[in-house]
């Protein structure tokens, strides 16, 4: 028994560097936002007291909610789109791009390489109401204001732009490790190629789907920076909520509060999602 | 599952919280919110050393000082200045800074500048440094006579005006001719192609002007109102977004065509654009002053008097003033200009007459449960 123990000692050093990072950078901030979310200000000190105010909570929600129904809103709208877009692509690389495969996985990847705010920045560039695209897109009507630029449709397009390498990656790597003679058995069975795909082919790549869009459902949620730039008067995400309550407002509680509501509502609905898509995924992991 | 091996397992991971609960109160030891909890601080005047020298850190905004002033101060003091220009808005820099200022601490910060608002709101608080007097006989001499005795500092103890300026429009002169006041940016001509300021203090002020509400005698409904008003333009799609400086980049690329704007902003604009042009609301504008001030825990105080007193130089200020275009506070300045470069010399926006400013309106400084609900409620337009 003791050999167990021993055995397991260096499970535990190995694991003590990350368990630090998180118990430092995560539960510890973590425990500090919790107790400032109940704090209420002593007036006009800025210094915050504990006394258990849950009222933040409630006033949070009740003050914040079209901003929170718009973030998801966003963000689900963003993350079909990421997938509608990434899937091709992720397949096209798998199977068909041959020799130039690790050209266009470079190709997804290369845009990392300008910071994430450079490339936001660049869209209001490209979105401006007198840029050739804005005027193309009012010409066949996809834009009857001639205004695209701080709109709904600017943000979403910019958090599918920015999050759409998460969801390639993951797609890519899961369709990757299909094994082509799987394929093979179901043409040999006679399958068309439609039926392959969806028989075969797509079932075997939804861990990746599913661990695509969390990763990119999740950090769109919270996104501020889009909506920062792109959104205008009428089109601020939770992010920026909290950001102002903190930087403007000076109101700690509240957005902390905030933050702890964004924080379970997102938990939520990840785990209603994994149980829901995610138990199909394993099935499917598990039928390689 | 009994056996001898697990309590021992068990002892193993208690040994390992119990560590990791140790290294959690050595950190929280060591940063300490600052956020929480009462914490006085002791407001001490500033004492002089015999000369300036040393480092001098200063914080103020971008492009808001010309090339030339900080290292001719480097040599005529000898005083090492790092100049930096991390401040883009006021209420972000204070929240970014305040936890420092309530510990008594500056960042190592030795002037910072602010608006008169938020300079008000940081005497209050017991985070600034009284000034001495002592070495400041340029500001004496100099500081224009209009903003010697202001409400929130009337013997200037804490704060030294660094520029003013004036908040009024600024138009694209082909696309919105016809906008010529405040209320006209809310014309439906103009649907979409409209920005208003994020400054709640210059925005909701303008609004009521247009409404025919003084902004100095508002009262919190007139505010509300105006507020009001603001909101259902945004719904309408009448105003584009709240900028701060980047309304500059909207209006250079036609996503707007009329702004709220500021005096010196449009001064540098017009330079680049000639077509763009800062106009005084029929309204009148708002008047704001952004000041210098030395925060609590300030290192090296005497070099940070040294560089206030350096500026108000009306020489040192000609090149500033020549530079950034905004209101100069200091006197004597346009007789400078008038030999050197007398078309800055002439311009109305730089040297405004009693005149040009006559229905123009202080920056008002809120207070207490007005300024909370006010801002919340400018705050949840901003917000959408």
């Amino acid at each position: 028994m003791i050999d167990a123990i021993r055995r397991r000692i260096p499970a535990y050093l190995l694991l003590a560097p990350g368990t630090l990072w998180l118990v430092i950078f995560f539960v510890i901030p973590l425990y500090f936002m919790a107790k400032l979310s109940l704090d209420t200000e002593i007036p006009g000190t800025l210094h915050y007291q504990f006394n258990w105010h849950w009222a933040n909570y409630k006033e949070a929600l009740e003050l914040y909610d079209t901003q929170f129904f718009r973030s998801f809103f966003y963000a689900a709208v963003a993350t079909l789109l990421c997938l509608v877009i990434a899937y091709p692509l992720a397949y096209v690389i798998a199977f068909k791009a041959g020799k130039w495969r690790n050209l266009m996985l470079f190709g997804v990847v290369a845009p990392f390489f300008t910071t994430y705010l450079i490339r936001t920045l660049a869209w209001k560039t490209i979105l401006a109401d007198e840029s050739p695209v804005t005027e193309i897109l009012h010409a066949i009507g996809l834009a009857p204001s001639g205004h695209i630029l701080y709109t709904g449709f600017a943000v979403i397009a910019g958090i599918t732009y920015n999050f759409l390498p998460f969801m390639v990656l993951p797609l890519y790597a899961s369709l990757e490790r299909i094994d082509v003679r799987v394929l093979e058995a179901s043409k040999d069975l006679y399958a068309s190629a439609p039926s392959t795909f969806l028989k075969v082919t797509f079932p075997l790549s939804l861990p990746g789907v599913v661990a695509g869009t969390l990763l990119t459902f999740i950090p769109a949620v919270g996104d501020y920076v889009n909506a920062e730039f792109l959104g205008g008067a009428s089109n601020s995400m939770i992010g920026n909520v909290i950001q102002r309550l903190y930087l403007t407002q000076s109101n700690y509680s509240s957005a902390a509060a905030l933050s702890f509501v964004l924080m379970a509502v997102i938990m939520v609905v990840v785990i209603i999602y994994i149980r829901v898509a995610g138990s199909e995924a394993l099935m499917g992991q598990e039928a390689v | 599952m009994t056996s001898p091996g697990r309590p021992r397992r068990k002892a193993t991971v208690r040994v390992g919280v119990a560590l990791a609960a140790l290294l959690a109160t050595l950190v929280l030891a060591a940063c300490g919110s600052g956020i929480e909890g009462p914490v006085t601080v002791t407001v001490s005047k500033v004492a002089l050393e015999k000369k300036a020298s040393g480092d001098l850190v200063i914080s103020n905004w971008p492009l808001y000082i010309d090339k030339k002033t900080v290292p001719n101060f480097e040599k005529a003091t000898g005083v090492s200045v790092e100049y930096k220009e991390d401040i883009n808005s006021n209420e972000e820099f204070f929240n970014k800074v305040q936890p420092q200022l309530t510990n008594g601490e500056s960042g190592g910060r030795s002037i910072m500048v602010l608006a008169d608002y938020m300079v008000a709101k940081m005497i209050k608080l017991g985070y600034l440094e009284e000034l001495n007097h002592a070495a400041l006989p340029e500001v004496k001499a100099n500081l224009a006579k209009n903003l010697r005795h202001v409400p929130f500092d009337p013997e200037r103890q804490y704060s030294v005006p660094w520029q003013s300026g004036m908040t009024g429009i600024i138009v694209n002169k082909d696309k919105a001719p016809d906008v010529h006041s405040i209320c006209d940016l809310f014309n439906p001509k103009y649907k979409g192609k409209v920005d208003l300021l994020n400054e709640v203090r210059e925005t909701v002020p303008l609004v009521m002007k247009c409404e025919g509400v003084d902004p100095e005698q508002a009262t919190e409904a007139d505010w509300m109102k105006a507020i009001e008003k603001i909101k259902g333009a945004v719904s309408d799609g009448q105003i584009s977004r709240f900028t701060g400086n980047d309304y500059a980049q909207d209006l250079t690329s036609g996503n707007a065509v009329a702004v709220m704007g500021w005096s010196g902003d449009a001064v540098q604009l017009q330079a680049d654009n000639p077509n763009l042009e800062w106009r005084m609301p029929t309204e009148g504008c708002m008047l704001w002053s952004e000041d210098m001030i030395i925060p609590v825990g300030a290192p090296n105080p005497t070099a940070a008097e040294a560089f206030m007193n350096y500026v108000y130089k009306p020489e040192v200020q000609a090149n500033i003033a020549a530079y950034v275009n905004y209101v100069t506070p200091v006197e004597h300045v346009q007789e400078v200009l008038k030999k050197t470069e007398p078309e800055v010399a002439e311009n109305d926006l730089i040297f405004p007459s009693a005149a040009f400013t006559k229905n123009c309106s202080p920056t008002p400084t809120l207070e207490g449960n007005e300024e909370k609900n006010v801002l919340k409620a400018f705050d949840e337009v901003l917000n959408g």
